[in-house]
């Protein structure tokens, strides 16, 4: 028989990984589930994680976190003795690839300006990827001698660049791993990594999601209600229930202006069904604004006619026939064009959200003409579809930045999130 | 009660559960928790307080939440007619202080459904249905009562609980619930069935229904839910609806021209009947022969 204090000590280590984890799990999670313990056949593993979620998870992104601490804490010594042999295994080829990159990341006997974080791709990356850049030195090693200091930055540029999409490739690769529920793994995955077969299942989703945070404001706005003017004719309707007095009194609503949104959606190839997914929330959302004109551009500006939205089908023909699709990104025409429309579009009650992946021609102009309408307008927001985490490689994103405020919309959840945060 | 005994009381209710399910109703039971039970529209969360109230043998407290629901509601109300009466009937009394005083007692108190719940002798369970549909304020209301199990009157004090109810909350995710009303919460999941449940809840449910015709429904329904293209998917309720309908028309196999009939009981919007006339018929069995997915048992 297994000391009790084994069992406790056990699961006081288990609701530390899972508060590690994010889940809010305090003393008396951890008292429960003791509880619950006492009452399980501890040799049916199910019966014991089903009554340990029970208690610890509380809601279905929880749960999934809870089954996954679960799943990798309490495993059997086999398994563990085998995970074991695995890590060590994978340290020492990581050894072996580190101390190889400190030889191979050499500039005339001079270790390469490079990051450690890169470094660290070098040692982790597969050997024929790591002989096509030692070939790549081995070429120019006459015109690095010739001209050191010219083909050094070359061979440093080509350097840096292989290894940032080697961690980009993998930082992908790990997104998709971590899908183990597949409805909430949609929610987190990247948009421009969606089939088409899976878009009816995002756009149920989009639903399902601006249906919550419609219900969200909604409750919100009820709370804003109170005017502080006194509803004269239902206090005294309601007065008449109590026999003329007046013991409720009701009060006006508070009349809630809404904003004006200008939507400036780019639908050049790559950008079409990120831009479609964000009009669907955008159009999903009653609660976020009282009117919208929506303006669709890529190398040219057109303003959409509302129709045309209501559907997938008719969106993308409409995008087909007036020219736009297929081309390349002109940020800065498209937001010369919307200034120069009379009446003027772009005033300081007018919200002007981008919904553009950055990629744009010409970048010193389009900066000019973003400065331009972010000053006409009240406020001016970016939904940008690329991770937030491959910004720091793109100087157009910085640029960008530095103008207006950019919101993360690479997944469904964090579009929901951007809206969300438009509302309020 | 133990995990044997709930589960067999459930099966003397006819109810179809899983073991996650009965674990989870235990472990609440169990620690006195209240239980929040999440999923799509339809996939029987309202159904397992009903299936409790009968297999604890106690009575079923309701209360449906909406917007705008608040106290005087759920709670608590004054009999205001009958304090005026009262007032009237007792105007000429001299003790004005006492006649002040008797017109907030018991006999002038409406019991709403918590209140109800909680000063029943025995106990009972309790349903807080579409709890996201209630406002926030109504949630923070909700605390004293989950955690503490007692509820103040202002005019009367605080009324702690004469039985501990069972208390169910359902919730269909329309908004996102406070953390502080989850953490007092033991939580549930249910998604829709799976084809052996399904099969298992039509035959309990409808025992006299062929057993072909229930594999077919039950067969169609999964596929139903699967595809991409219906939008609302159907709830074990309209499976059952479903099946009872085709049951009544003297149905004993369903072909397409069946289901197209029978559509508007499983289907319930324009949009996704108009994918199942331009779809084939979803029950096709796979079986790679061209049967039309109804000559298979």
């Amino acid at each position: 028989m297994v000391d009790p204090v084994v069992y406790t000590e056990k699961l006081s280590l288990f609701s530390r990984m899972l508060r590690l984890e994010g889940l809010a799990v305090g003393p008396q999670e951890t008292a429960d589930a003791c509880q619950v313990l006492l009452n399980l056949d501890l040799t049916d593993k199910a019966l014991v994680k089903a009554g340990l979620r029970t208690v610890f998870a509380k809601s279905r992104e929880e749960q999934t976190t809870f089954d996954r601490v679960f799943d990798g804490f309490f495993v059997s010594e086999e398994t563990m003795r085998k995970q074991a042999m695995e890590q060590m295994a994978k340290q020492a080829q990581m050894e072996e690839g580190r101390r190889q990159a400190e030889k191979d990341l050499q500039f005339q006997g001079q270790p390469m300006d490079l990051r450690e974080d890169l470094r660290d791709v070098y040692a982790a990356m597969p050997e024929e990827e790591r002989q096509k850049l030692r070939n790549i030195m081995e070429k120019y090693k006459g015109n690095i001698e010739r001209s050191p200091e010219l083909y050094g930055n070359f061979i440093h540029s080509v350097f840096a660049r292989a290894l940032m999409e080697h961690q980009m490739r993998m930082e992908d690769a790990a997104i998709g791993c971590e899908e183990a529920d597949p409805e909430l793994g949609m929610l987190y995955r990247d948009i421009s990594q969606f089939k088409d077969t899976e878009i009816p299942k995002a756009i149920v989703l989009i639903q399902s999601i601006a249906r919550q945070i419609n219900g969200e404001l909604s409750s919100k706005g009820q709370k804003r209600s109170h005017s502080g003017k006194l509803d004269f004719r239902r206090t005294i309707r309601k007065g008449l229930e109590t026999g003329g007095s007046f013991y409720r009194l009701s009060f006006k609503k508070k009349r809630t202006r809404r904003k004006r949104l200008v939507l400036l959606c780019d639908v050049s190839g790559s950008m079409m069904q990120f831009s479609e997914f964000a009009l669907r929330f955008m159009q999903a959302l009653n609660q976020v604004s009282e009117s919208s004109r929506v303006f669709l551009f890529s190398e040219d500006l057109f303003e959409a006619d509302p129709f045309s939205l209501q559907n997938m089908d008719l969106f993308r023909n409409y995008v087909r026939q007036s020219g736009l699709y297929g081309k390349g990104t002109d940020l800065g025409t498209a937001l010369e064009k919307l200034c120069a429309i009379r009446p003027e579009v772009l005033n300081a009650s007018t919200t002007l959200l981008i919904l553009s992946d950055s990629k744009t021609i010409d970048l010193p102009r389009a900066t000019a003409a973003m400065l331009e309408a972010k000053h006409r307008s009240g406020k001016m927001l970016w939904l940008n579809p690329i991770p937030e985490r491959k910004w720091q490689y793109l100087r157009s994103i910085q640029t960008a930045a530095t103008i207006c405020r950019m919101l993360p919309c690479s997944t469904l959840q964090e579009l929901g999130e951007a809206c969300r945060r438009l509302a309020t | 009660m133990n995990l044997e005994l709930l589960k067999q009381k459930m099966d003397e209710a006819n109810y179809v559960y899983d073991d996650t399910l009965a674990v989870t109703l235990s472990v609440a039971l169990q620690l006195g928790r209240p239980l929040l039970i999440e999923g799509a529209a339809g996939v029987g969360k309202t159904e397992v307080a009903k299936v409790m109230a009968q297999a604890l043998d106690r009575e079923l407290v309701r209360l449906q939440c909406y917007e705008g629901l608040d106290e005087g509601k759920a709670l608590y109300e004054w009999n205001y007619q009958k304090q005026l009466l009262s007032i009237q009937i007792n105007m000429q009394e001299q003790d004005k202080d006492q006649l002040t005083q008797s017109l907030f007692g018991e006999s002038f108190l409406l019991e709403r459904p918590l209140l109800k719940s909680i000063r029943s002798e025995k106990p009972v369970v309790l349903l807080i249905d579409e709890i996201d549909k209630a406002d926030e304020e109504f949630e923070a209301f909700l605390l004293e009562l989950l955690s503490e199990m007692q509820v103040s009157i202002p005019e009367i004090g605080t009324i702690g609980a004469k039985s501990v109810p069972f208390v169910v909350l359902t919730s269909n995710r329309a908004r996102p619930l406070s953390e502080a009303l989850r953490r007092r919460c033991a939580y549930l999941y249910i998604q829709y069935p799976d084809l052996e449940k399904e099969l298992a809840i039509l035959r309990k449910k409808l025992p006299h229904i062929d057993d072909r015709l229930a594999g077919q429904v039950a067969v169609a329904v999964q596929k139903l839910r699967a595809s991409e293209s219906i939008l609302k998917k159907p709830s074990i309720a309209e499976t059952l609806d479903w099946a009872a309908a085709l049951d009544a028309l003297g149905i004993r196999e369903l072909t397409p021209d069946a289901m197209r009939q029978t559509a508007g009981f499983i289907l319930k919007n324009n949009e996704d009947m108009h994918v199942l006339e331009e779809e084939p018929a979803p029950h096709d069995c796979n079986c790679g022969h061209n049967c039309g997915g109804h000559h298979h048992g």
